[in-house]
Order: structure tokens, then sequence, then C-alpha cells
């Protein structure tokens, strides 16, 4: 009878051995609770897209090519309401490219990444008012020296004829 | 409705630029054919100008602006020329204004030259009897013509790294914004016809 309740003993021990065993093991998993945030800093592109007259690229397509492989996609994403879009590239260095793109329409960039970064990147020349202007009255006045030649070159024929 | 560069791929705009050689090529045999091409020179230098100015008119249609793209007007007035005059608006609106693109220039000068050679051929069929009808069908059907192979460029050229249910919605939205855009250009080749036929009718096509 006290043999018996010794090994009852034991085999409570061991009961309760494993029971904490699996109390430990089952906390585990409560331990994903807790979280670790690391904070550093990181120099990011910024992206502005918008139309040649002033207008957002809103919900556009952002298509980003790292130097390493100009073939296949690095990152993608879609420009905000007003046309921005942020991205953090990774260490390598040389030209990014990044296409914007929206029905049809859009720009590629090239962000050089290396010793000095540059700043402001623009995918073309922006050209003003006044110059879009002074184009077109330089081309109106090749298309009408052209009309005006053609025209006294007709009559001067008409003349001789 | 210009496709600037680096939208599509190399191959597509290298035989955009065989296409537009081979309309241009056509374009310039028919032109020899005529009687005297030489005194078509004033008027193609003018509307050329316009052509090229054109793109500077940008009209808002929430949420997007459109351009004009006078593709019916440049057809309707002058016929095979309107194809060359087309391609020289594009280099110089490419060049100079950074409108539509160098690579892509024979693409673009497919979707705006052809509507303008379909609407040069609408005029010469229907423009003697029915000349009202035909500006309209004309100028507006130029206009539908030119949505119609920008999209269908758009859409084989798409990268596969693209989501293509958005762009589809994009272009969707786009072709929707151009809508006005087809009874505003049938408006304005059936006014200039008829301020033409008012002030200078020696400028109106032949048909």
């Amino acid at each position: 009878m006290w043999a018996k309740g010794i090994a009852m003993s034991q085999r409570n021990k061991f009961a309760f051995a494993l029971i904490c065993m699996g109390a430990m093991l089952s906390a585990h998993p409560a331990a994903a609770h807790a979280a670790l945030v690391e904070a550093q800093t990181a120099q990011a592109i910024r992206l502005h897209a918008v139309y040649d007259t002033g207008a957002p690229m809103s919900h556009a397509q952002v298509i980003i090519f790292a130097p390493d492989d100009p073939a296949r996609p690095w990152g993608q994403g879609v420009t905000d309401r007003d046309g921005r879009y942020d991205f953090i590239p990774d260490a390598t260095e040389g030209r990014w490219s990044v296409q914007v793109r929206h029905a049809g329409h859009g720009a590629i960039v090239h962000v050089n990444i290396g010793e000095n970064m540059p700043m402001i990147v623009r995918s073309s020349v922006e050209t003003g008012w006044l110059n879009r202007l002074l184009m077109v009255v330089l081309v109106a006045w090749g298309a009408l020296g052209t009309a005006l030649f053609a025209v006294s070159r007709n009559g001067r024929r008409d003349a001789s004829a | 409705m210009h496709l600037p560069d680096g939208i599509v791929p190399v191959e597509m705009a290298l035989a955009g630029y065989g296409a537009s050689a081979a309309l241009a090529s056509l374009s310039l045999a028919r032109v020899r054919a005529l009687p005297d091409p030489q005194s078509e020179i004033p008027r193609v230098a003018m509307l050329t100008t316009v052509f090229f100015a054109a793109s500077l008119i940008a009209v808002p249609v929430p949420p997007i602006s459109v351009h004009l793209t006078l593709a019916g007007l440049m057809g309707v007035m002058l016929g095979w020329f309107a194809f060359p005059a087309i391609l020289v608006g594009l280099f110089l609106q490419a060049v100079l204004f950074g409108h539509g693109g160098v690579t892509t220039l024979g693409l673009n000068g497919v979707i705006l030259g052809v509507p303008a050679l379909l609407a040069s051929g609408i005029w010469a069929l229907m423009g003697q009897r029915w000349p009202v009808p035909a500006a309209f069908l004309a100028g507006g059907g130029g206009v539908a013509a030119s949505l119609a192979i920008f999209a269908g460029i758009v859409l084989a050229g798409l990268p596969l790294a693209l989501d293509m249910q958005a762009e589809r919605v994009a272009l969707s939205l786009f072709t929707a914004a151009h809508l006005p855009l087809i009874v505003a250009e049938a408006l304005i080749v059936a006014g200039a016809l008829r301020l033409l036929r008012r002030v200078e009718p020696r400028l109106l096509p032949h048909g």
C-alpha cells in the first residue's frame, strides 16, 4: 500500500512535470505578442508625376528598375492622388530607372544613386509658356515663309508662261 | 493622344516606323501623281503650323485634359498631303515641346495619320454631294479612329509587370474623356469649311 502510494506520487510528479513543460511550451506563442521595432534613417526617392498641363498623374502605375537588372522590375506601386510616390532603394549603386504610366501616357526618370546623390531629377526639361509661344511663332514664321515662297514661285512661273 | 518615349516595346516602335515609312511613301507617290503638287504647298505649310500649334490647346475634361488632334481637318483639307504634314508636325512637337516621343514618332504617325487618310477618303466619297454630313463624319470619325488605334497600340504593348486591369480601367476613362472631342472636332471641320466657303473659297478642298 505504501509502495503503491510512493508509485502514485512519482507518477503525479511525472505528470506535474509534463504539465509544467506543456505550459512552458504553450506559453511560447504568447511571447509573439511582444514586438521589436527598429528605427533607422534611410534616403528615399520621392517622385512627383504630372502631365505637361500641370495636372497630377493620380493613381498612375510606377515600375522601378534597379541598375543591376534593367529587364526585371525591382518594385512596383501606384502614385497617390497628387501624383506622388516614395520608395527607398537598396544599396545598389548606379542608375535606377523609374517608369510612371497611366493610360498610355507617362515618362521614365533615371536616378543616379551613389556618393553624390542628386536631390531633384526631371524626366524632361520643362518649357514655359513664353518658350512655347516663341517656338510656335518661329514655326509659323517658317511655314509662312514656305507658303509665300511657293506663292511667289508660282506667280513667276505663271508670268513667264 | 501622343505616345511618349519608353511606353511601348522597341519592336513596336520599329514596326511603327516601318508602317509610317510605307504610308509616307504611298502618300508622296500619290502627291507626285497630282497635276500641280507645287500649288498645294502654301496650304500644306499653313495647315502643318495649325496642326503643330494645336497641341498647345488643352481642353480640361475632368479628371484629365484632352488635346485637339485635327486629324479629320488635316485629311479633309490636304488629302494625300496630310500624312507627311502630320509627320512633320509630330516631329516638331516631339523635339520642341517633348509632346510625344522621337522613338514613337512612327507609331504616332500611324495614330494620327491613318485617321487623316480615312477622313480624306470620306471627304472624297461624300464631300461633293453631302458636304455638311461629310465634314461631321470626317472630323468626328478622325478622332474616333485615332482613339481606337491609340488604345489598340497601348493594349498590345502593355508590359507583363503592369497591373493590366488597372491600365485597362485607366484607358477606358481616357477614352470616355475624349468622347466630347469627337463632337468638337466634327464641329471644327464643319465650321472651318463653312468659313472658308464664305471668306476664301479657293482654299476649300476639292473633294
